[in-house]
């Protein structure tokens, strides 16, 4: 891909990107990304338990895997559950009737959720708005229906089934620090693939997609293939996030798959700032404070998180990170330093 | 009567118009000439208030009115009549009469006899859809919808654009049955109608005003004008 | 076999009511109302709240329980929907998700999260051809047909339904003669309203009452919408009854499978008809 062709679109435009490039910045902050956000989750820890913590992280992975096609692609999908739930099911089922090992087991998940996406993929990517949003929604909810009813033999229905995976080497799931480790381990690797991938010409690709996807097509560019690659990427890194609930949680139920659970995804997205991966932590983590402690303080959460949300949509769009950011920026430019450009 | 200054208007972050200014009096016929993209439908659009500029002014009859919506145009006596010829299309002529009425609060008959007794052939057409009628059939519609009510100033976009000959002629003859009536701005890239009917003529340039003749004898200069074509 | 078919009509009548109003909204205001259902379970809950004041008089309490609806969809359309015009669609989409985030709630708050029971108001059975069909059912049907026919001589013949029409396809067009189109967009967004809680006042006595009925029939009359077109009324009157024939069907045979299958046929519509939004 002609990585000066793709720079050069967006800058003769003369429109502001939603994502500005500066978050694409030219010199890599690399390790220090790592430690911050190991950092992060470590320090709320002690505060609640490593279990919850280890529950956050895994919805962290998955906000990521959504808010690659949502913030960075415009695309809002009502269904993105489908993928975590096809990832926890396929693994689970993997586990329960092949083998205990779980790193095959992971794989089974991503590879199963990735292979859907492309599937369905296929047809869904041509479509836009609306029409995306539902379509996602309507095979979402026909996942949760087949896992419900049809499949009901294998996937034991509405109970579900348990997971139990066999120790394979040190890889002893049955530790709670083990499984903290390791997903925090993934979400790091994701964390850093994703980053390389949106900061890479074929990332900047995506979001002149979401831009202005006619430009994009004039200049030659095969648009469907790329927001067809994204769908995948979106569905198999969903898919381990599915994976890893199964693991953390030893168990596999049609909750997985339920479509009302895609509001969290999509509040979470919002709050932290669409478009931004940093965004999609805070905005995890946030949504996971919120409707697992809300409801204890507050009985009508749920009437408080749409209130919040109505808020966030006529207030604050950019969430919490992008007016994080602009205070960063408005400081900078106050002191007169020179802006973290592209 | 209508006065504009130093006007700016911009699509999201890209400037159309620059630093506008120009005048029309009462009872005038004003043209604007220019290329395809100089800014003339941007500035109709403006005047009627459906886009909203970036500063500067528009007066009408002493009256600020840049930050009026459409309607509250309407209810002062501007009529915008746009370019691509779009007529109420699943309604009736006749409908589309009505629906013109409606906000004017002039009765139904005394607005359809008005339009009739200048252009009598759509009696015809009452009935028929009027998605059903030719280009220029819609373009004498819309020029009877707008003077519907008391219309004072008549703001028209490109009216000759695709018609025949023949049609172009009436529509002429319309227009100048209307002289003095009404004032009005018209974007036109027709030059022997600019000729006939104008009384000043504006000259848009990539969103500025390129040259400006008051003059109605310098009008007859076409070839002076065609350059800015 | 005629009983699935009655069956099925009677759920097409029901979709019909609801969905009628969410193409109109979409058709004009441009708006994917999420909260569109919300009017139809508050419609339910206040019939059930004012039977057990005014026994007896069903019509009566129906036609109440409607007109309560009003001014509450006014109050969504002045606050929320209308700062929605213009508004790219997921942010539609998540502020309307709001609203019935918060309607639900509340519901649940006041009424609980028990289903109601409520019986058929009518109970008798018409006989036709030797098989008895419940009396209900059928005039849930007429009505439907009879909505149907007075939408058709509202959009034809008032000049309100004129104006919405011509500023279906030209809005600017209206604006600049003068008429305020955006409040003729409220009148069809209450009007839609008043309807969707129609549709559930009628369904209330033969289904179950919880408050996330809206919910459930939310999503089934997006696949209404989609598959008949928006803003096209005759579009959705067909849909509408050939969706609740597939339910129907499906339910005799797959009793579970039958909301699945109306998905599934959108997502075949979807594939095969893009809509252009």
């Amino acid at each position: 891909m002609d990585k000066e062709k793709v720079y050069k679109l967006n800058s003769d435009k003369g429109n502001e990107l939603s994502v500005p490039l500066k978050n694409a910045p030219m010199k890599e902050h690399g390790v220090i990304d790592f430690l911050v956000i190991a950092a992060g989750f470590l320090l709320i820890t002690p505060i609640l338990s490593a279990h919850r913590v280890t529950d956050f992280m895994i919805f962290c992975i998955f906000v990521m895997s959504f808010d690659l096609m949502y913030g960075y692609m415009g695309r809002l999908s009502f269904g993105h559950m489908l993928f975590l739930g096809t990832g926890a099911y396929c693994s689970g089922l993997f586990i329960r009737y092949i083998s205990g090992n779980p790193l095959l087991a992971i794989l089974v998940g991503i590879f199963m959720a990735g292979l859907l996406a492309m599937l369905i993929g296929l047809v869904i990517v041509r479509t836009t708005g609306a029409c995306f949003s539902l379509i996602n929604l309507a095979f979402n909810q026909i996942g949760f229906f087949l896992v419900l009813s049809p499949l009901r033999g294998i996937t034991r229905g509405e109970d579900g089934f348990g997971v139990r995976v066999s120790s394979f080497g040190f890889f002893n799931f049955a530790n709670t620090t083990f499984k903290f480790w390791f997903v925090l381990l993934c979400l790091l690797l994701v964390f850093y693939l994703l980053k390389r991938v949106t900061t890479s010409p074929y990332g900047i690709l995506i979001r002149s997609i979401k831009e202005d996807e006619t430009r994009v097509k004039f200049l030659g560019y095969n648009t469907f293939f790329y927001k067809w690659l994204t769908f995948v990427l979106a569905g198999g890194v969903g898919g381990l996030a599915g994976t890893l609930s199964a693991l953390n949680y030893n168990f596999v139920n049609p909750n997985m798959m339920d479509v009302h659970s895609n509001v969290g995804v999509v509040f979470a997205s919002l709050i932290g700032g669409a478009g931004n991966l940093y965004g999609a932590l805070v905005g995890g983590v946030v949504y996971m404070v919120i409707s697992n402690f809300l409801p204890i303080y507050i009985h009508r959460w749920e009437m408080f998180l749409g209130f919040s949300l109505l808020i966030i949509v006529f207030k604050f769009r950019k969430g919490v990170w992008g007016n994080i950011q602009d205070i960063w920026e408005y400081i900078q430019k106050r002191k007169g330093a020179p802006r973290l450009a592209a | 009567m209508l006065e504009i200054k130093n006007l700016d208007v911009a699509y999201g972050h890209a400037k159309a118009l620059h630093d506008i200014s120009l005048n029309i009096e009462t009872g005038q016929m004003a043209f604007l000439i220019g290329r395809n993209g100089a800014g003339k439908t941007t500035l109709l659009k403006t005047i009627i208030g459906l886009l909203k500029p970036l500063k500067g002014s528009i007066t009408y009859q002493g009256n600020e009115i840049s930050s009026l919506s459409p309607e509250e145009h309407y209810l002062k006596g501007l009529r915008y009549v746009a370019q691509e010829k779009k007529v109420f299309g699943n309604l009736t002529v006749r409908e589309n009469i009505e629906i013109a009425a409606y906000a004017s609060g002039e009765p139904v008959d005394i607005a359809l006899d008005k339009i009739t007794s200048i252009y009598p052939k759509l009696k015809d057409f009452l009935k028929t859809k009027a998605g059903q009628l030719s280009g220029g059939q819609r373009q004498i519609l819309l020029v009877g919808r707008a003077l519907v009510g008391e219309p004072k100033l008549l703001l028209i976009d490109e009216p000759t654009q695709g018609l025949a000959a023949i049609v172009i002629e009436e529509i002429v003859s319309i227009l100048s049955g209307l002289r003095d009536k009404v004032s009005a701005v018209i974007v036109e890239q027709n030059l022997a109608m600019v000729n006939r009917l104008a009384d000043r003529v504006h000259i848009l340039k990539e969103g500025k005003v390129a040259r400006e003749i008051i003059d109605k004898s310098e009008i007859s200069d076409t070839r002076g004008l065609e350059e800015y074509l | 076999m005629l009983y699935t078919v009655l069956y099925g009509f009677t759920i097409g009548a029901i979709l019909y009511f609801i969905s009628i109003g969410l193409s109109l909204t979409f058709g004009t205001i441009r708006v994917i109302n999420f909260a569109h259902t919300l009017t139809y379970t508050i419609g339910v809950y206040a019939l059930i709240t004012l039977v057990a004041f005014i026994k007896g008089y069903f019509v009566l309490v129906a036609a109440l329980a409607v007109l309560i609806v009003i001014p509450i969809s006014y109050v969504i359309e002045r606050f929320i929907i209308r700062r929605l015009y213009g508004e790219s669609l997921d942010y539609t989409f998540i502020a309307t998700f709001a609203v019935s985030l918060i309607g639900v709630d509340t519901i649940k708050w006041i009424w609980g999260v028990n289903p109601y029971p409520l019986s058929d108001p009518i109970g008798t059975y018409l006989a036709i051809w030797g098989l008895t069909f419940p009396l209900y059912r059928v005039l849930i049907v007429l009505i439907a047909i009879l909505l149907f026919f007075a939408l058709d001589l509202f959009f034809k013949k008032t000049i309100v339904g004129k104006i919405v029409v011509a500023a279906l396809e030209d809005k600017d067009g209206v604006r600049c003669l003068g008429i305020n189109v955006d409040k003729y967009f409220s009148i069809v967004f209450v009007l839609g309203s008043a309807l969707a809680a129609l549709g559930g006042v009628l369904y209330a006595p033969i289904s179950s009452i919880h408050p996330y009925m809206g919910l459930s029939i939310l999503l089934l009359s997006f696949a209404v919408v989609i598959v008949g077109g928006m803003g096209n009324l005759k579009g959705t009157f067909l849909s509408a009854f050939a969706l609740g024939m597939v339910m129907a069907i499906t339910a005799r045979y797959w009793s579970q499978g039958a909301e699945t299958m109306v998905f599934i046929v959108m997502a075949i519509v979807l594939i095969f008809k893009p809509i252009d939004i």
